[in-house]
Order: C-alpha cells, then structure tokens, then sequence
C-alpha cells in the first residue's frame, strides 16, 4: 500500500487525476494544504473511485475554516496522523 | 524509522516549507529518525541567510536551523540548483568572484547523488511541492 | 505488506511539466541522470504536460534557454532506457509514438497504476 499526498484543489488544478491513474486498489491519497478543497461534499465525487481510503489534513482545513465541512466519506487526520500513515505505507508518492 | 524530506517550494510563496517543517517535527516526536532535509527547485531558497521575515510570522530559517541544533538533522542544499538562484556560501562566493555569500552552516551545499542515497537509504521519503 | 512486488528499477521519475515553461521538468531530468550516473537503475514516466518533452523539433528558447532536448538525447549513455509514457496524455496531445524522438513503451490504464508499486523510490517533477 502506498501513500499519495496531493496538495491542489480540484479547482485549479487536475493534477489530482493522475494521482489517482497511478493508484493502485489499495493505496491511499491524502489531501494537504490547498488540497483539503477536495474534501468538501460538492468537490469529493472528484475521488469517488478511493470511496474509504481518501484523507484529509486537519490543520489545513483547521486554518481555512473548512473543519466540520468535510464530506463524511473523509476521513480527517492530524499531523501526528499524517506520520501515522507514512508509516503504514510502503512508500509516499507526492502530486502538487 | 529512517526517515527524510524533500522539499521543493520556496519560502513564503508556497506553503511547501511550513509544511515540511511540521511534518519533520511531528516525525521526530513519533520517536523516528529524521536522515536529512533536501533542499531542491524553489525549495534552495529556504536556506537564504538574510531572510528576515515580520516579527509575527515563524521564521523558516530559524525552523530549520533549530532543527538540525536540536536533533542534528542534516540540511543538504542541492548546489546547482542553489548558484542559479543567488544562493551560495563563502566557498562558492569566493570561487565565483562575488561579494558576500548567502548560505551558511548548518546548510551545506552537495549534489544531487546526496538526494539518491538518501531517497534509497531511508525508509521513507516524504516530498513537499510547490 | 503482503505481497512485495517484483522490483522493475530503482528510481522512477514521473515528469509532469513541460519543457521551457519551468525547471521542474530540467531538475527531474537531473535528478534521474545522477541516479543514474551512481549506478541506480532508473524509470522515467511522462504524464500530461511532460509528455512534451519528447516532442521532435524543439529549439532553444529566445534567450538562448536551454531547454532539455539535449539532455532526453543523453539519457541513452546513462543506460535510461526505460522511457514509460502514460497513453492516455499521448492521445490528449493528439500524438503517436512516432511523433516521440525516443521510443517509448505506451502506458494503458493498468499498467500506469503499477508503476509507483514497482519502484524503490518516486520522485515527482
């Protein structure tokens, strides 16, 4: 399982589909910075192919007053949780 | 676990180094090793010496600084990508006939072969864009 | 953890960015010659914009910029010779392989989302 952390909004960029053309079934993708956009319920259908394995930085949507606004299908990390899944994964693949 | 960082955003104009810098915190308090930062693209001029960011803004040379006193972290500037954008210490001023220098120690000017052994010696390499 | 994929290179470098426009596409390059250079064994992948790099007949820029047809022309003496470009971009530009001064191995969808899988390490630019 590998880890790839992408830091554009769905609106201004589409970089987040080639993330997701190189991921496979079971790897995962975190939204940081700029990124977190993408975990907004009008925006989320754009990783519905990841349904379960797409998250999101806390202190990014924290700091742009998105906390609470998360589709419920993202599941919110912090950064001691963004370590956490770095260590899950085999490697971390990152997409900007 | 053996980690290291790879940065590529520049100060200020992309939030890369923020980033990065509390990445690297959050993973030396999980009790890993923190092998290195990198510093590539953009992301060389986080290691300008007279950065002098307002009072209330954190300071990321100061960050990274406190890093490498704190933890002993490595901070590898990859030089090529450094003498193009203005950035070189007293070595390479003096080698290229200019006055004054812009990078100093903890940072250390090196190739990109330093980035391979890193990438491939650690357990993890976690890259921060621009 | 289960299942630890056969190894296909060291390094793969995915380009994302097209040649003059910024160095990250240069610094990428860079970056997968020293591997190479240190004996690494190294993939380069081209996606979207950076298939453009290999596009045929590209020049220097006004300036004299350099851009980085004569560094894709070296990648043979490094032994790069693993050049991945993902199909579906190739077709977005409306090229063919032929169009490419390298040749190439075409990615379709199931091949792209092994590459990161089969590699030590990824490096993306």
């Amino acid at each position: 399982m590998l880890l790839h952390i992408l830091n554009r909004s769905p609106l201004s960029s589409l970089v987040y589909r080639q993330a997701i053309a190189t991921m496979g079934t079971e790897d995962r993708l975190l939204l940081i910075e700029d990124g977190v956009q993408g975990a907004l319920p009008t925006l989320v259908r754009h990783f519905e192919a990841l349904e379960g394995r797409l998250f999101a930085l806390r202190e990014d949507l924290v700091a742009r007053g998105l906390a609470g606004k998360c589709d419920a299908s993202v599941q919110v990390v912090d950064v001691d949780g963004f370590v956490e899944l770095t260590e899950e994964a085999e490697r971390t693949v990152s997409w900007y | 676990m053996r980690y290291a960082i790879l940065l590529l955003g520049g100060p200020y104009s992309a939030q890369a180094a923020h980033s990065a810098l509390r990445f690297a915190r959050a993973v030396l308090a999980r009790g890993h090793r923190l092998e290195g930062v990198f510093f590539y693209h953009d992301g060389v001029q986080n290691a300008a010496r007279l950065m002098a960011p307002p009072q209330d803004e954190p300071h990321l040379v100061d960050g990274w600084v406190g890093l490498n006193a704190e933890q002993g972290v490595p901070l590898m500037v990859c030089i090529a990508a450094a003498l193009r954008r203005g950035l070189m210490d007293e070595r390479e001023a003096t080698r290229h006939g200019k006055q004054g220098h812009s990078v100093e120690a903890p940072f250390e000017l090196t190739g990109l072969g330093q980035l391979v052994d890193l990438g491939l010696g650690c357990d993890r390499l976690v890259t921060f864009g621009p | 953890m289960t299942d630890v994929p056969p190894y296909h290179g060291d390094l793969l470098v995915i380009l994302r960015h097209g040649p003059h426009g910024s160095s990250l596409l240069r610094e990428g390059l860079d970056a997968a010659l020293v591997a190479a250079a240190f004996g690494r064994d190294v993939s380069l992948l081209f996606m979207g914009e950076g298939i453009s790099a290999l596009v045929r007949d590209q020049q220097v820029g006004p300036l004299g910029q350099k851009g980085t047809a004569a560094t894709l022309q070296m990648l043979e003496m490094y032994d790069i010779d693993r050049l991945l470009v993902d199909g579906e971009g190739l077709a977005g530009l409306g090229l063919a392989p032929r169009d490419l001064m390298l040749p190439v191995e075409v990615l379709d969808s199931s091949a792209m989302a092994v590459q990161p899988k089969v590699h030590r390490l990824v490096l993306t630019f």
